[in-house]
């Protein structure tokens, strides 16, 4: 599950490494940066339903609980 | 609007030399306060006053030197790559303190404890010391803040990641609005995402309230503390400063400023806050998860 987790953040962090790399390249009116960054929020939505779902199932615990 | 062919420089500009004295004053006023000074403080807050009137002076000035349409593409591509530098720091500055979390829950705690080739270590200076993430048992506790509890993962925390990653989702939407020349969805998206920062800061101000208070969670309480606050406190600090962005684009988007192509204002505000929410959501998994 660790891993699982993992894996999404670095997907979210690469989606918002495109975004910067399309506003810092793209000229006025593109709209990959927002496209990009629609996909990063995604994601983190995602991740964090996923967290949620697997501290219900009881499958991760959080820090500092034995 | 029309764009100039030359790269604009303005003929004469008093915010440099309003700047240098600002800065000149907080530091000599916190040197001051260093060596017991009285009135090293007041220099200190009068430095820092003078600083944030330079800020807002200087950019409102660059805001209406490009809503009067003097700059051209090649001052806009500066803009986008003093951005760049800005996120640059911006992103080893905060792999500095997550990597100092790091370096203590995977290396030097266990170290303690006597992992790896450190058996001798571990008998030699706590033999009863117990390598435990997160740290509250410290191996000498008479000179730290001893915690009673931390804080979980499951109470503000994660009211927070949801409110932090509901205001990405309201930016986003007002970032498509402005796209889309919906004026009036660029201000209700950007107004909640205000409104969803405030909350974000006043639960993390009521968390650490409850971490002083009573669980004796402080910035003393050993490397756990330490890099509790470090990393939550900047991040806080970083929401605040995106929020008063926020609010500055806001005002410039009821003023009737940016449009479907000239934008960049818009942009480097947006990307900043993404970038504080994925920190925090880093944050989330770190420092309350794995």
């Amino acid at each position: 599950m660790k891993y699982v987790i993992l894996i999404f953040f670095i997907f979210i962090i690469y989606s918002l490494a495109s975004a910067l790399y399309y506003m810092m390249k793209d000229g006025e009116g593109s709209k990959r940066m927002v496209k990009a960054l629609t996909m990063r929020i995604s994601l983190s939505l995602l991740l964090f339903i996923i967290i949620i779902f697997a501290f219900w199932m009881g499958w991760i615990k959080p820090t500092g609980v034995v | 609007m029309q764009s100039h062919n030359q790269y604009f420089v303005p003929h004469g500009s008093y915010w440099p030399i309003v700047g240098s004295v600002g800065m000149a004053s907080l530091l000599a006023g916190f040197a001051s306060s260093l060596h017991g000074s009285a009135l090293g403080s007041g220099a200190m807050v009068l430095g820092f006053g003078i600083i944030i009137f330079m800020v807002f002076g200087w950019m409102g000035q660059v805001v209406h030197e490009s809503e009067a349409g003097t700059y051209n593409k090649q001052v806009d591509r500066s803009f986008r790559m003093s951005m760049a530098w800005f996120i640059f720091s911006e992103v080893m500055f905060f792999a500095a303190f997550f990597g100092a979390l790091f370096y203590a829950r995977n290396f030097s705690v266990p170290w303690l404890g006597g992992a790896s080739n450190n058996f001798f270590t571990h008998q030699e200076l706590w033999s009863d010391f117990k390598a435990v993430w997160p740290l509250i048992q410290m191996p000498d506790p008479s000179k730290f803040s001893v915690p009673k509890d931390i804080i979980h993962a499951w109470e503000i925390p994660a009211i927070n990641t949801l409110c932090l990653l509901t205001s990405g989702a309201t930016l986003t939407w007002a970032h498509w609005a402005l796209l889309n020349n919906k004026r009036n969805q660029i201000i209700a998206g950007l107004a909640a995402t205000i409104i969803l920062g405030i909350i974000f800061l006043s639960l993390q101000a009521l968390e650490y309230g409850e971490a002083y208070k009573h669980l004796d969670l402080k910035l003393s309480s050993g490397i756990y503390g330490s890099t509790f606050f470090m990393l939550t406190g900047f991040h806080g600090l970083h929401v605040t400063l995106g929020t008063i962005m926020l609010i500055v684009i806001l005002m410039r988007v009821i003023r009737g400023h940016f449009n479907p192509e000239n934008h960049f204002g818009f942009e480097g505000v947006a990307w900043y806050w993404h970038f504080v929410d994925v920190v925090w959501l880093g944050l989330f998994i770190f420092v309350y998860w794995l």
